[in-house]
């Protein structure tokens, strides 16, 4: 009997260590240090990191930059996020019924998610071309001119650029996750609505809209958690630019690493971007709470 | 009007992913002064010269089998690591095992690109910056998360019965793990596989900052490379290719596995 115990022990002991070795010795040492890193000074050669304490924080205060990029990454969670909600809801709800199109949209929804966000950033940054790209030549065709400078190269039409093609990628998962959260209502409620004499617009805003706030607090999250996340994309489409007009957090931290050695404070700036992913989940999740709910749960005696 | 109206939004939505990809494929089969002069045109006859360009002449043939190594062999060390933990975890009560799991699990919530200056210097001093198996043993790592939530969710489902029958007939803790369990797992494997090996083959961040040298390069970065020179040597036809060899395998196994994915999404998605 001992031995048995022994032998079970030993069994868990050797199946679980090679993945919580793998996974402490690359995933967590690394976030653990990244919290000494942001305390220090430090330009990549071992002898040459210095103890600054909070000084890099503090200078992250006063670093225009990475606020600038912060709001972008916030710009892109509203413009992308409400683009999103707004237009997945309508296609997962026609994409209720039967037949062809259906089929064909189910199995095309993905295709620009599963292929390389490199593959994304590259093709936008053709689509957008000022000579050869399709959407000049949409534009020229309806009698418009499009941006002189083109698309990337004009200040303020970078970052929405960039949004259209994150956009293009992203939309495919949320239509599908709210298609299977309509599929998940059930027929009877959808029928005692329409019992009620609720159907059409009413309907979606009495009975469907409301009951869906579970996915759509799920989509928010996610889309914050990705939308925090945006690198490839833009570190290939506009390189942050012009003028930094579009940079967001990670290709600010890649640029400060990378590019200027600055390896402490780019790892403080990683440490905010983590406190501000925490913090931008939890808000998400309060604000998209189940309707009529208080802020902070009661307890359950 | 009523049934015309979701109709027309599905056409829409249909032709908003399908004319960004079609173009892609057309042009890539298009000669330089095509793709200039005739954007929405067929390519007057099939440029395939486009693709022995890529794959030679731009060097994507040798990143597409780095590429392949690399997803190949993070899948041959993450699938069996992560079933023997998420084993452990679905069907045997020890303490720590709530930490443990929850530890992994919040492995999905955390931007990896956060950690990646003190990763870059800890590869460094392991000594394995610029090379593949330090690659793989990193993308292992960051990809157990995924892997042992959904397989912890099939263990999860196994009957118990066809385990204690196992240990019964005298298999072991292991051998009731390798003969029984896992065989009957197989639907997990084929789906955590899947799942990984689309994210590998396009994974772009970690591979950038830890493979520098141009003969370690996966296709992600051989084709973001190109995409940098062929602005100065401007062969367009050329790097349209290259985008299309990278995303025609991740299509097509899209295609075939449509509903198992979406299924697995969706659930990562719900639970998670």
């Amino acid at each position: 009997m001992r031995a048995g115990r022994r032998e079970r022990t030993a069994f868990i002991v050797a199946f679980l260590s090679p993945a919580v070795g793998l996974f402490g010795l690359f995933v967590l040492l690394p976030l653990v240090q990244a919290l000494g890193v942001s305390l220090t000074r430090w330009r990549g050669v071992s002898s040459q990191r210095t103890f600054v304490g909070a000084a890099n924080y503090e200078r992250l205060m006063q670093d225009q930059a990475f606020w600038g990029a912060l709001g972008h990454n916030l710009w892109l969670l509203l413009v992308v996020g409400v683009a999103v909600l707004s237009l997945a809801l309508p296609v997962a709800h026609a994409l209720r019924q039967r037949g062809h199109l259906g089929a064909v949209a189910r199995t095309l929804a993905l295709f620009p998610q599963v292929i390389s966000t490199v593959v994304v950033a590259i093709l936008w940054m053709f689509l957008l071309n000022p000579s050869f790209g399709l959407v000049d030549s949409l534009i020229r065709a309806v009698g418009l001119t499009p941006p002189r400078q083109g698309w990337l190269g004009e200040p303020s039409l970078a970052l929405p650029s960039v949004a259209g093609a994150l956009l293009w990628s992203m939309l495919g998962f949320y239509v599908l996750l709210f298609a299977a959260g309509i599929r998940g209502l059930s027929e009877d409620v959808m029928e005692a609505a329409e019992l009620d004499g609720a159907t059409g617009w009413r309907r979606f805003t009495r009975v469907t809209w409301p009951m869906l706030w579970a996915v759509r607090r799920t989509a928010v999250v996610y889309l914050g958690i990705n939308l925090l996340n945006t690198f490839a994309v833009v570190y290939l489409m506009t390189q942050g630019g012009p003028d930094r007009r579009s940079e967001v957090m990670l290709t600010y931290l890649y640029q400060q690493a990378f590019v200027h050695s600055q390896f402490g404070y780019a790892t403080a700036v990683a440490v905010m971007s983590l406190i501000a992913a925490l913090g931008l989940s939890l808000t998400l999740m309060v604000l998209f709470r189940e309707p009529g709910t208080p802020v902070l749960p009661r307890r359950r005696a | 009007m009523r049934r015309l109206a979701p109709s027309a939004l599905l056409c829409l939505y249909i032709l908003g992913i399908a004319i960004p990809l079609a173009w892609m494929i057309l042009t890539s089969f298009k000669t330089g002064p095509e793709i200039f002069s005739r954007p929405w045109g067929l390519p007057a006859s099939m440029h395939w010269a486009n693709y022995a360009n890529a794959w030679r002449g731009a060097g994507l043939g040798p990143a597409f089998i780095n590429s392949i190594i690399v997803t190949a062999g993070t899948l041959a060390l993450l699938l069996p690591a992560g079933a023997m933990a998420a084993y452990v975890l679905a069907r045997y009560v020890f303490p720590g095992r709530g930490l443990i799991f929850g530890t992994f699990l919040s492995g999905m919530m955390f931007p990896h690109f956060l950690v990646i200056v003190p990763l870059f210097f800890l590869m460094r001093s392991l000594g394995l910056l610029n090379t593949m198996p330090g690659l793989i043993l990193v993308y292992v790592g960051y990809s157990l998360s995924f892997t042992v939530f959904v397989l912890h969710g099939f263990f999860l489902a196994l009957p118990e019965e066809l385990a204690e029958a196992a240990m019964l007939d005298g298999c072991g803790h292991a051998g009731t793990f390798w003969r029984v369990m896992l065989p009957l797992a197989r639907p997990g494997l084929v789906v955590a596989a899947i799942f990984n090996a689309i994210g590998l083959w396009n994974e772009y961040g970690l591979a950038l900052v830890l493979l520098t040298r141009p003969e370690t390069r996966t296709l992600p970065l051989a084709i973001a490379d190109l995409s940098m020179t062929q602005h100065y040597q401007s062969d367009w036809g050329a790097l349209f290719a290259g985008l299309v060899i990278s995303a025609v395998p991740v299509m097509a196994v899209y295609a075939i596995f449509r509903d198992r994915i979406i299924e697995t999404m969706l659930a990562g998605a719900v639970k998670g």
